[in-house]
Parts: structure tokens; sequence; C-alpha cells
């Protein structure tokens, strides 16, 4: 299997009704971004983060992911969204062909799998996920 | 989602500048033009100011890591960081 789209994992929007995550800014939960080779399997049914057939730990890379700033969420008329900021494997010698942004705190709650639409590799440099705007169009996580 | 990758180096202290401006100020584009225009002039001048800020935060790091260096006995290693 290989990556095949980006999902909002729908246990994540069954848990977002029940109170689960908190993306506030420094009082909110620890959510992490795990990178995957391209046989992960991820699809809107997944639940939870899983350290199958993810980056291999070292060179750059810790197994279960970087954790990653939030953005407290806001709303622009009748769309709330959040983000995050973008996040760095810096020193990185890998590929990796997408990631599961989880909820650390809340167990290993899957949130958001990315597809990175092909392999993407740094070699002793920078391995930068750039999220998306800010805004209620664009905005990585958004409920209209 | 974007993911930028690089070899045998990292992203540029201009790359970030870029990035943060863009996180902390929003310039809409129907917004009127003589408050768009300050608007876009501020962004810049705080571009100029975060990569000072960036570039001495790099420096001082590095000043950390040269005598993280000497401590643990690599002087060489020092001397190289010291000269970047």
């Amino acid at each position: 299997m290989a990556f095949t789209s980006d999902y909002l994992c729908s246990s994540f929007k069954v848990e977002l009704l029940k109170g689960l995550h908190n993306f506030t800014l420094s009082t909110g939960n620890v959510f992490k971004m795990a990178l995957y080779d391209n046989n992960a399997s991820f699809v809107a049914a997944t639940t939870d983060y899983t350290s199958t057939d993810e980056v291999a730990n070292g060179n750059g890379y810790t197994t279960g992911g970087n954790a990653l700033t939030n953005v407290t969420p806001t709303n622009d008329t009748t769309t709330a969204y959040t983000d995050f900021e973008d996040e760095v494997w810096g020193t990185a010698t890998f590929t990796a062909y997408g990631s599961l942004t989880y909820n650390s705190t809340a167990g290993t709650n899957a949130v958001i799998i990315n597809d990175f639409g092909g392999a993407k590799t740094a070699t002793a440099g920078d391995f930068t996920v750039q999220f998306p705007a800010f805004d209620a169009s664009n905005a990585i996580i958004r409920i209209a | 989602m974007k993911i930028l990758t690089t070899k045998n180096g990292g992203l540029s202290v201009e790359h970030w500048a870029d990035r943060c401006v863009d996180k902390i100020i929003h310039v809409a584009n129907d917004s009127d033009s003589i408050i768009r225009d300050q608007a876009v002039a501020f962004k810049q001048d705080v571009r100029t100011v975060l990569i000072h800020y960036m570039t001495n935060a790099i420096k001082s790091d590095r000043t950390t890591l040269y005598n993280l260096f000497l401590k643990q006995g690599e002087p060489q290693m020092a001397e190289i960081l010291r000269r970047l």
C-alpha cells in the first residue's frame, strides 16, 4: 500500500464532539507528527498512531515523531480552523512519503493523515513541513 | 501542505523570516490601498528585524556549541564552528 490522499480521521471528528482534543497554544494538548515510508496504508478510518512503516529511528528522525506547536483555533464567519507552526527535522538524512498527526496527550489518537505526493528526501539537511495559510480556505484543519 | 527538503545544508534565515512574517502579519488583498501599503511596508520592516535577531540567535547558539565542543575536548571541532 501507499499514501493515497489526505484524510481528516473519522475517529477524530467523533472525538471532537466528545471534547477530547484541545488545540490551544501552550495550554492545549500535545500533537505529534510522525513520518512514514511508502508502505504505510492510512485511510480515514485510521484511529491511532503506529510505528509500523514509520521512518527508521536515527539520521535526524526519532520514532514517534516531533511535537508540533499549536495555533489557537479561531473562526472566519461560519468556518472554524486551526493550524500548526512549520516543523523541521534538522540534520536529516531520510525519505518520507506522508505523515500521521496524532494527539499524544490523549493516548495516540489519530487526527490527520497527509500524503506528501511522493518521496521527499533530505540529505544531511532540513526536512521541513510547511503548513498551509492560516485562514478559513486553506488551514490544515477546518470545520465549516 | 508543502514539504521542503535540503541537501548538505539547511534553509536560510531569509526563508524563516519570510515564513515568520507571513504568520505574524496578514495583509488582505481587498483591504484599503493606503492601509495595505502601510501594512506591506511594516511587514518588510518586521522581516528585516527578524533577520537581524535570528542571525544573532544563530551566532549565540554557535557560541554555546563552541564551548560545548571545547568542554568535550574537541578544540578542532570548536575552531571549525567558530570560523563559520
